[in-house]
Parts: structure tokens; sequence; C-alpha cells
């Protein structure tokens, strides 16, 4: 039964990747390296990302929230974007689109943080006897990261791989990039500088993932158009 | 090609180390993800000549219920959870005499029965209901005790944790569903091994001299006066079963003894004719079977020198009368003037001193008073309680309901001063003038606070024989403090024997888990499956088109045709 309950939660955490994979057009293009070759950049980024974390932060004894510390987590944070510039610009894909280019990478991304942050907790806690609502919260805020991800990567790829875009969006592109990227330390605001609970914190994450998907979505399809 | 091999060899043992980890990794694991720990307090298991008695079970893995649960609902499986308050003990009975099948019983007693409550003294008010809760509690103890039941049977003691698990399952049981996803079905799991017999269990005398003044030139042994308690005790729950009144009271009575005696005998001039001689035995509930090993252990010498021995047996909670249970006939001239001792020094402290003559059946290999023992070896003696009938096997021994805050201080202290008193009186040839010689106030004074200490002590101790090491800390204690006041003080290690046979696992830490049921994880799998394919259609429908996924649908063959 403990381990129904874990397959289940691990079907909510990595289900949606491969159904991404599968249903969109990626799959019929073979962008899997691509996918994995971000995941491994992921890698990469995620040991930066540790040892910077290790090198500049003080350990806190309380959980409270500490502006100065976060903003420096919040910078160290912006490693991630300079992680996906480098997968999406110097890593040499296969003669795959821009359009399928952004989404493979993104994947990959949001593939590897689900693996490298949800699977221990999950195969840890979810076998427990005990029944919490966490990882079935945790899922969805795998679901609400891969949107993120891919979202992330199609501004990035708007940012930097496309020139003739229309001036008037340029900032805009600039800035909701900036917004996702700095997701990570607006969650752990809400969740430790106001007190949120898990629940409404992944509700929110769920939110706002939707509505810059939807504003991503938006953006890119009108760079698109006038070069086509 | 040798240093190759080395190298596989290094790197198969770098493996093994790498694997070992991973298993210690995934040990822990398992060990600490419960919601919330409980120590819990087993019913005793034991045998009476093969015959089995008590919770034969340790093991449990159940669902949780309360006493709201449906009528004509399966309990087989389930853990039935009982505030001792609310308790009905006909309910109780009727499932064990029934011998219904359940999954296990979990007792809850209020915090007051608790050897770790610090809290002082009660209300007045309160001590109405305590007392019938006193009852109760005997009541289902002699229940659980006498019957053989084939489920685990746990004691917990109340607190916020706990009764916030009762709530919740009892609005669940309220609500007529039982163990559902969110609203709280538990799980309780005691994950103890298999109860195993006690090897031989070691039973320990300590006996105590105060030798008395022997006239220069004078060939003849002196007379002994030997004053006798049973230590140990029995319980539902032997690791509960602390016994302040029975025999803890006796034992702190007799300490107190020898400490006002060996004041006076280490004076020559106050040094009486008596030896006296102090013994604090184990073995009380099974027919005193230590004080026999002890009687059985003296030289024929030492047995016909002793006067008269008087036992002690629960004197720490009477209001005005004790009583003085013998076996010879009240006629008898060694028990009339032992008596008349002790009614003496009662009417000067305003008690009363009744005399109960029970005969002796021989053949019957029940004892239930200490001072059978020494009258079946033909020695005086003579059992001071407050109990004014003899008890049942197993009754009165220091069980549950046995704790420190039934006791009264003030008896204890009275015990102390009429039995020292009486004592003096006999050895210094007293017998009817009113001197006081342990009065208040005086160097002889009784000590409250050193019978308070060691009640606590006491009240604080399970002392159940075959759980009870011969090199057990209280053991030594007792021991060191007979020592402090009495010589020559021997440790007599013993096998139990007779009919009883013990098992041990008398503790043990129930996790309880909030878990889900089945139904619920099924319906979140079909959930998840509803929304995966949602998904997948969304996917498909936004980056291909519609017809796409109808063409998905529709012609699979085909396409995997095409591909072949």
């Amino acid at each position: 039964m403990t381990v129904f309950h874990f397959f289940n939660c691990a079907i909510l955490t990595f289900g949606p990747h491969a159904v991404y994979y599968s249903a969109t057009p990626l799959s019929e293009y073979d962008t899997l390296g691509t996918s994995v070759k971000a995941a491994l950049v992921y890698l990469g980024t995620a040991l930066v990302k540790l040892v910077c974390l290790a090198t500049f932060l003080k350990v806190s004894e309380n959980d409270s929230f500490d502006p100065s510390q976060e903003f420096l987590k919040a910078l160290i944070g912006f490693i991630d974007v300079a992680g996906l510039y480098f997968a999406l610009t110097q890593l040499t894909h296969r003669n795959i689109s821009q359009n399928h280019k952004f989404q493979a990478v993104g994947l990959g991304w949001a593939f590897a943080d689900s693996v490298l942050h949800r699977l221990a907790p999950l195969w840890v806690g979810a076998r427990g006897l005990e029944f919490t609502w966490d990882y079935i919260l945790q899922g969805i805020e795998a679901n609400a990261n891969l949107v993120f991800s891919i979202s992330l990567a199609a501004l990035g790829s708007l940012m930097w791989l496309r020139k003739n875009k229309p001036k008037t969006l340029i900032p805009i592109i600039y800035a909701c990039a900036g917004i996702v990227a700095t997701m990570p330390s607006i969650t752990s605001y809400l969740r430790r500088g106001l007190g949120w609970h898990f629940p409404k914190v992944v509700g929110f994450e769920l939110f706002t993932s939707l509505v810059m998907a939807f504003i991503s979505w938006q953006l890119f399809s009108a760079c698109q158009r006038p070069s086509a | 090609m040798a240093s190759k091999k080395q190298g596989q060899r290094q790197v198969l043992e770098s493996m093994y180390s790498v694997i070992a980890l991973v298993f210690m990794l995934v040990a822990c694991v398992e060990l600490g993800d419960a919601a919330s720990a409980v120590d819990v307090y087993r019913l005793i298991q034991y045998d009476i000549s093969g015959v089995p008695f008590g919770s034969r079970l340790a093991s449990l893995n159940h669902h949780a219920s309360s006493l709201h649960f449906s009528p004509g609902a399966d309990l087989s499986r389930t853990v039935l959870v009982i505030p001792v308050r609310e308790l009905d003990l006909g309910f109780v009975k009727e499932y064990i005499s029934q011998r219904q099948p359940l999954g296990g019983l979990l007792f809850l007693l209020p915090q007051i029965f608790s050897f770790e409550n610090k809290e002082g003294t009660t209300d007045s008010d309160q001590n109405g209901g305590l007392e019938l809760l006193k009852n109760k509690l005997i009541e289902l103890e002699q229940s659980l005790i006498h019957a053989n039941i084939l489920y685990p049977v746990y004691f917990a003691f109340e607190d916020e944790n706990v009764n916030a698990v009762l709530a919740d399952i009892k609005k669940n049981d309220a609500a007529g569903q039982q163990a559902t996803a969110t609203t709280g079905g538990y799980k309780f799991v005691v994950s103890a091994p298999e109860p195993k017999k006690v090897a031989s269990p070691v039973i320990t005398n300590i006996q105590g001299w105060l030798p008395g003044l022997k006239a220069d030139g004078d060939a003849t042994q002196l007379p002994t006066i030997a004053i006798v308690v049973s230590y140990d005790t029995f319980g539902a729950a032997p690791a509960l079963s602390v016994g302040s009144d029975s025999n803890g009271s006796g034992v702190v009575a007799l300490l107190e003894i020898a400490r006002l005696f060996s004041i006076l005998y280490s004076n020559p001039k106050t040094r009486g004719r008596y030896n006296l001689l102090f013994g604090l035995t184990s073995g009380g509930p099974y027919n005193y079977n230590g004080t026999h090993k002890w009687l059985r252990s003296f030289d024929q010498r030492l047995r016909e020198s002793i006067d008269y021995a008087i036992c002690l047996n629960s004197v720490g909670s009477w209001d005005n009368e004790l009583h003085l249970h013998v076996s010879k006939p009240p006629e008898n001239a060694y028990i009339k003037q032992i008596f008349e001792g002790f009614t003496n020094v009662a009417e000067e402290l305003g008690v009363k001193v009744g005399l109960k003559h029970k005969k002796i059946n021989i053949s019957n290999s029940r004892v239930a008073w200490e001072h059978e023992q020494f009258s079946r070896l033909r020695i005086t003696a003579a059992t001071l309680s407050e109990l004014s009938v003899a008890p049942g096997l197993l009754e009165s021994t220091g069980g549950l309901s046995d704790g420190r805050h039934f006791l009264n201080e003030n008896a204890v202290i009275r015990t102390v001063k009429l039995v020292a008193e009486s004592l003096a009186r006999h050895i210094y040839g007293h017998q009817g003038k009113s001197i006081e010689i342990f009065a208040n106030g005086s160097s002889l004074a009784v000590n409250p606070s050193y019978i308070r200490s060691w009640l606590d002590l006491l009240s604080r101790t399970p002392r159940v024989a075959p759980f009870l090491s011969k090199n057990d800390p209280f053991v030594m204690a007792l021991k060191k403090e007979l020592t402090d006041h009495t010589d020559e003080v021997i440790m007599q290690n013993e096998v139990l024997d007779g009919m009883f046979t013990f098992y041990d696992s008398t503790k043990a830490t129930l996790n309880v888990y909030q878990v889900a049921s089945v139904t619920f994880d099924l319906l979140l799998l079909l959930v998840l499956g509803s929304y995966l394919i949602v998904l997948f259609s969304f996917l498909v429908i936004i980056t291909r088109g519609l017809d796409d996924l109808i063409s998905l649908f529709r012609r699979p063959p085909s396409r995997k045709v095409k591909t072949a």
C-alpha cells in the first residue's frame, strides 16, 4: 500500500516530463540527446551552485528569513541562468529547430531538477506508513517547476538565439526572464518571510507558472510572427 | 596481471563499502519515520504449571479504533483504544471471557497513576472519583491477569499526543468511517520480538543482623526477633508495578525500624539482650517463595533461636485499624504476648489493632501471608497488615493502581512507631508500662523525611522479581541501606521455583502512523492517470492539432505496420 503511494507520487512527479516529451513533436524529432545534455549541464550547475552556497552563505541556526542572505542566495540562483545559457547556446545540438531546442533543454533541465531534489525525499518518505499530503504537493510543485523551466528556456532562447525580435518586446522579455529566474527566492520568501504553508505556496507556484507560461508563449509567438 | 587483479579487488572492496553504506542509509530510513512514538507497557505474560495466562503476543500492526466502533464490525484486525476513565468493565470482561478475536488492546491510564508524575497531592474533591477509578483498575487488572489473551495488550499513559490521536479516532468512529484517507486513519505499530521465556528467574533475599549484648560468660545463644518484609511486586504491567503500598510501605517501615534500633544497639548501654534479624525477601507474590528458601537456608540452631517474627505487609494506607494475622490460635501464649504488646502501644497512639486468625492448610500450596512460611516451620510469627482478609493468589501485590498517590506517609510513620515501640518494650522488658522510647523530638524519633524519600524511590521502581536481576541497582541500594544500619548483611540468590514461568518484553514503543486507505491510493491513481491523459491530449492538440490526436487513437495498428 505504501509502495503504491510512492508509485502514485512518482507518477505525479515524473509523469508530466515523459508525457511532455511523447506528446509534443520532441519525440518525433528525437531530441532526447539534447535533453540529456541539458540534464548534465544542470548537474554541473547544481554542483557549482552548491560550492557557491557553501562558500558564501552563513549557516543560519533558525529558519527565519534574512534579507541579505536571501539576496545572496538569489544572486547565486542566477547561476542557473548561466547554466541555461550554456545549454542553449554553447552545446552542439543536432539539427533541430530553435522551437524544439528550448523545449528539449527546458525539459531536461526540469527533469534533472526533479530527480535531484525530489526523488530521494520521495523514496525515503512516501514509502513510510505515515500518510501526509506533502509528497503529493511536492509532485504538483514538480509540475509547476517543469512549466517554469520551459518558460525560462523559451525566454532564454528569445534573448540569446533570436536576433530579429521586435524592439518593444525586449524589456518585457528581460523582465519576465528576471521574474522566472528569481522564482525560487520569491517562494522562499513566501514560505519563511510570510510564513505561508506548503499547500498555499504550491498553489501560488502553480498559478504563477501558468501565468508566466502564458506570457512567454505570447511573447514567443509575437517574436515568431515578423520572422515568419 | 597481478596488479590488475589487485586493482580489481580494490574496486570490489570499495564497492562493498558503498553497498554497506547504502544499506545502512536504508535501514536508518526504515526506523525513523513514525508520526509519534508512545511508551507502552505490555500486559504480563506468564504460565502457571504450563497453563498460559496474560497476553500471549507482543508485536502489533493494526488500525486503531475507539469504543465507539460500529456494532457488528469485525475487530479481529483492530486495536481497541480504551481510556480507563471511560472503561466499561463489563464489556472488557465479556470480550475476554468469550475469547472474541481482537487485533489488540491499548488501555490508557490517567497520568495520576504514572510514577513519573511529579505533582504532589490531589484535590480532596477529586479523591472520590479517584478511589472509584482505582477500584475499577484493580478489577480490570485481576480480570486481565487471570485470563489467557491471544492478542497483545498494552498500557500507556494519557498525554496530549495520545489524547489528540484518540479524539481523532473517536471522531472517525462516530462518523461511521473507519480508517480513511485524510481524516485520520491511524495505524498502531509495535515491532517487538516474540516474547521469550525468562530462564530461571533469580530472587534475591537480603538479611541483616543487629546482634544483642551477651552477658559475660553466658554460653547460651541469645533469642532472636525477626522483622521480615517481602519487597517485590506483581502486576498486570511488570514495568509499572511499583507497589507503593504492597509492599513498598513495609520495606520503608523495616528500613526505618532498622535505623532506629541501630542507634540503640550502637551503644553498649542500650544494647538489648535480643538479636534482631531483618529480612527483605523476594518472591512474595508467588506464595512467598523467597521467604521459604530463606528459612530453609537457616541452620537448626538459628531457627530455634527465633523467638518470633513480625512480617509487615501493606501498611501504607490505613486510617485507624491494623490487623495482626496469625495462624496459631489466639490463646497461644506467644501470640497473646505479641498481640498485647501491640495493643498497648496502639492504645497510646490512638489506633486499633485487631487479631485475625487463619489456620494453615498444609496440603494447600497457597501461602496467603508471609508469616505462614514461618508457621509451617513451627516458628511463631505474625503479619501486621491493613488488609483484613487474606488476599488471593496475585492479589494486592502492588499492581497498576498501587501508586504513590494512594499512600499515606503518616500511616507508615505510625506503623513504624507501633512496631518499634512494642518491640523495644519487649526487648527491654517494659511490657505494660507506658514509656515512650521513640518519642517525637528526641534523637530516636521516627524520621519522616527518611520515610518519604524511600517511599518516593520505591514508588518509582518496578520490582517484579523475574525482571529484577540480582545486581539490579535497586537491590544494591537496599543492600547498602541495610549495611548502613545492620551487621553481617548477606545477599542470598535463589532460583524462583514452583509453577511460574515468565516471558520478557515488558516495555515497548508504540508508533502511531496516520495512514491512507488503499481506496484513496486507487482514487489518487485514477486522478493522476486522467490528469496525464488530459495533459497529453492538451499538448498534442496545441502542438500538432486535434486531427493528429484523433489519428493517434484511430490508426495505431496501421502506424505500426508502416513503421515495420
